[in-house]
């Protein structure tokens, strides 16, 4: 993975310093909290409901176990001792002292880490596929990429007072495992014409209150040009994009509104006068941060091993984490696991710091010391020999880490919500929490398969509930808390957003009203359907009538 | 970056004004105000970041509602200055013009990125050790193959030339062209050209095909406070060709990693070990007539019946800026004209860092 050379340990070394100098001329109203807000958002730093919260980066969710034990530290140090993984594979410190943040700040300097532009209207942290350099489909490792958008994006002094929030996502794969057509920019690395890596390239795309899937506005712009082609997005969207209302200031809607064509013209106006020579990725400057990423020193094993199948067979509790949280890896015996942070009943994303010590203890011992964390508010141990994964899940378990529910239906994705956050609504966390309860049968999970269920507090869709299989909404009706349901949507390669399918249910039937809607799969499912495919197949009604078949009319 | 207390004189837009009614604008204007309405209104940056890339010489000053935070954005989208209320803290906008000692990525500004610090830093070996490849390969070869060699796309260089469009530059220029003509090649538009330069330059671009020749001047607000009145050459010709030469040429070239130059080793005693490949500040410099003389030049431009400088028959046998030029005797050295009378042979474009004068 990355490691920092002098000048990325200086720039956040003085990014420290620079904030800690905003904070001064904050507490001395040299800055008024209007001026101040943008400088603390940029610097990961929100005011939530109850608390600051400080939001720091793992810049496409690559980190290490020194990195995950000073995430403990800090959050025993100066919070209630957990953390909270975001779907921008960020992590989340729900109660620090405004006090304490610069030296949190430097902590998390001393291991390579910040706060940087994890929020604010400037280009956020990139996200990736989890599996980026293990999976066996990919035709390159996206990280690389990532890091090299990073590095741009950082303090850019054209794109840091953008309209609104920009997000990047990239993959190396056909299959979407990040959610690129979410996002105002999604990459999908392809093979160009000449042979060399080019960029498929997705804009417009978002959640929130008016949500759009990202259009294709290029199929493969050459790996040199991509900071380029980024640029000349930016800037058109920066020039044209909205400002004068908030919920009409992302990408997507500027898109939306001139249509693709119109805006690839301005992009390619913009991308014809570019100064190309100095935003040219060199080759050999690609080959540098690349060699950072090659593959660790896998053995050579044979594809298969005698203790992983003997485990099988021995333990029925280890052959269903194998089936659940166990992925194929390109590498010959070994597999990534998914180390799953949605318990029975727990806070979706939410990890104690005991247990983030134990991950980096194990994440050294099976997994060449990497570690990732999954934008479905997971954590994934991505090179591990079949041969140890027993060992791991025993381990995983002694911590109560061992769920074996990675995209089940209980893997759900959910916002902070109303406990904590001051955008929400509603609460998110107890009706996650309810759904869990009434899901945890794991042979019930198994027989649903693969079921994507997402949950926002708020329009805002942090929790990704417009392409949830099934997606929950928060709504606040005449100081009730309600939620919308949504059925259809899909965040991947075939991404679509959900259909709401009726009125919104008051907070204890939202938990029964999905499990009559799996209920209603179980019944209808062609052989081999998953739960999407036969919504795709059959449409939203019979889900509709399964969600309302109960309930009075007017509720 | 300068800043300015009271509204300063020029043309004043709002950076809510759509771009193309800005550069309308400005294409008549010295002097162009960017008034930023909300601090938030992030636009002014890219207004001022086209304006340059398009070629938007004139001056840039920011104003409005602007953060001492925001100095750094300002000066890197190509503001040269800005206009600061009465009663804004000073202390800060300076302690925020230095809070970072380097940038990521490439931008208007002339200071060299992290990126091109690091390239230069691991570049220096790798590069040495490709010149020192590149002379092998190429002794014996003439000038077209040194070419050919330094833009074989094997190497992955990013190659441009630079010219002056005096009087022996159309060799270099034939001989690039019949490879590539599409190399970009850098004029550096000093502003104190003789007049038969400038023409020079439009006749003989025309004649070779040459697709990409920039013109590359001065950094307004750098001018302004250097040398608002065009005289410096008369106090300090050192201090002028930095402004008007050294610092522009480092800005246009940033992107390129080698540098075709014409320079010979006759020409003077500073360029008596010329290799046809050397490395200055992590560049590598492409020399492919280093072994030429005069009559060498003189037999190309014959045979390839290439246009003449103008000011060529009147004895000029090296031409750069008008004040620093003068027409040599019969007998005197080609570059006799150049800054004579004062002890100096070399502008510093080809001194590299270390040894020009801050």
């Amino acid at each position: 993975m990355y490691r920092y050379d002098e000048f990325d340990h200086a720039l956040v070394r003085e990014r420290v310093e620079e904030f800690s100098d905003q904070v001064a001329r904050r507490a001395s109203g040299a800055l008024t909290e209007d001026e101040f807000k943008p400088l603390r958002l940029m610097n990961g730093v929100y005011l939530q409901l109850h608390a600051y919260m400080l939001r720091v980066a793992i810049p496409y969710g690559t980190f290490n176990s020194r990195q995950m034990r000073r995430l403990g530290h800090i959050a025993r140090t100066y919070d209630k001792g957990y953390g909270h993984f975001t779907t921008r594979t960020n992590i989340q410190y729900n109660w620090p002292a405004l006090t304490d943040l610069p030296a949190m700040l430097r902590d998390l300097a001393q291991v390579e880490m910040h706060a940087i532009q994890t929020s604010g209207n400037c280009i956020r942290n990139t996200t990736t596929d989890v599996f980026a350099g293990a999976a066996d489909d990919e035709i390159e490792d996206p990280r690389p990429w990532c890091e090299i958008i990073r590095q741009w994006s950082t303090i850019h002094p054209e794109f840091s007072f953008l309209p609104r929030k920009f997000k990047i996502a990239v993959i190396g794969a056909e299959k979407d495992r990040a959610a690129i057509r979410t996002h105002d920019v999604g990459l999908q690395i392809v093979k160009g014409e000449d042979g060399g890596t080019a960029f498929r390239v997705f804009v417009g795309g978002g959640q929130g209150r008016l949500p759009h899937i990202a259009q294709e506005i290029a199929s493969a712009v050459p790996a040199a040009d991509l900071l380029a082609y980024l640029t000349a997005i930016l800037r058109a969207w920066n020039l044209l994009g909205r400002r004068d209302n908030i919920h009409k200031a992302r990408i997507k809607i500027l898109v939306a509104s001139v249509g693709l064509e119109a805006f690839r013209e301005e992009v390619d106006k913009h991308y014809a006068t570019l100064r190309h020579e100095d935003l040219r990725i060199p080759e050999d400057e690609a080959a540098r941060i690349q060699a950072y990423f090659a593959p660790p020193a896998f053995e050579t094993l044979p594809k298969t091993s005698g203790p992983f199948d003997r485990a099988l067979l021995a333990d029925p509790d280890f052959a269903r984490f194998a089936r659940n949280n166990v992925r194929r890896h390109r590498q010959a015996g070994y597999a990534s696991v998914v180390v799953s942070l949605k318990p029975v009943g727990g806070v979706p994303g939410d990890i104690t710091a005991d247990q983030m010590d134990a991950v980096a203890d194990l994440a050294e011992r099976y997994s060449f010391d990497e570690l990732r964390a999954a934008y479905e508010q997971n954590l994934v141990l991505p090179h591990v020999k079949l041969d140890e994964v027993p060992a791991l899940w025993r381990a995983l378990h002694d911590v109560g880490l061992a769920t074996a529910n990675a995209d089940l239906a209980t893997d759900v994705i959910a916002c902070p919500g109303l406990d904590y956050c001051s955008l929400a609504n509603a609460r998110s966390i107890p009706v996650a929490q309810a759904l869990s309860k009434r899901l945890a049968d794991m042979d019930y999970q198994e027989r649903l398969g693969p079921v994507r269920i997402n949950m926002s507090g708020c329009i805002n869709a942090c929790g990704h509930h417009h392409v949830g299989h099934i997606g929950v909404l928060g709504v606040d009706r005449k100081g009730e808390e309600y939620y919308q349901i949504t059925v259809g949507g899909s965040p991947d390669e075939q991404a679509a957003l959900g259909d709401i399918v009726g009125k919104s249910l008051p907070a204890d039937e939202v938990a029964p009203a999905i499990q009559r809607t799996l209920d209603r799969y179980l019944q209808i499912r062609a052989d081999g359907e998953r739960f999407i495919d036969t919504v795709r197949r059959v449409g939203p009604d019979p889900f509709r009538d399964a969600i309302y078949e109960t309930l009075d009319a007017t509720a | 970056m300068q800043r300015l207390e009271g509204i300063q004189n020029g043309l004043r837009l709002s950076v809510t004004t759509p771009l193309e009614e800005v550069e309308a604008a400005a294409a008549n204007e010295d002097t162009l105000v960017l008034e930023f309405e909300a601090f938030r209104d992030g636009r002014g940056f890219s207004l001022a970041a086209v304006l340059r890339e398009r070629g938007y010489a004139g001056r840039l000053i920011a104003a409005g509602k602007l953060l001492p935070d925001q100095v750094r954005h300002l000066r890197r989208s190509g503001f040269d200055a800005v206009e600061l209320a009465p009663g804004a803290d000073a202390s800060a906008w300076d302690r925020m013009g230095q809070a970072f000692s380097g940038a990521y990525q490439p931008a208007v500004d002339p200071a060299p990125t992290i990126w091109q610090r690091r390239r230069a830093a691991s570049n220096d070996r790798d590069l040495d050790a490709l010149a020192d490849r590149l002379n092998r390969e190429t002794a014996g070869k003439d000038a077209s193959e040194i070419v050919k060699a330094a833009l074989d796309p094997a190497l992955g260089l990013r190659v441009g030339a630079i010219s002056s469009f005096g009087a022996e530059s159309a060799a270099l220029l034939d001989i690039i062209a019949s490879e590539d003509k599409t190399v970009p090649v850098v004029f550096l538009e000093t502003g104190q050209h003789f007049l038969q330069t400038l023409s020079y330059r439009t006749q003989l671009t025309k004649a070779l095909g040459l697709t990409d020749v920039r013109l590359v001047t001065p950094e307004a607000g750098e001018k302004a406070t250097l040398d608002a009145r065009d005289d410096l050459w008369k106090t300090n010709a050192d201090a002028c060709c930095d402004l008007r030469k050294v610092r522009p040429l480092a800005r246009a070239t940033a992107g390129f990693n080698a540098l075709i130059t014409g320079r010979k080793r006759y020409q003077a005693a500073t360029r008596a070990k010329l290799k046809p490949f050397e490395v200055l500040d992590g560049v590598l410099r492409i020399n492919p007539l280093a072994d030429w003389d005069g009559d060498d030049v003189e037999a190309w431009l014959d045979d390839n019946d290439l246009p003449r400088h103008p000011l060529v028959e009147q004895g000029y046998r090296s031409i750069g800026c008008w004040p620093c030029t003068r027409a040599v005797q019969d007998g005197e050295d080609t570059r006799a004209g150049r800054w004579s009378g004062m002890d100096k042979v070399e502008c510093g474009i080809h001194l590299g860092r270390r040894q020009v004068a801050a």
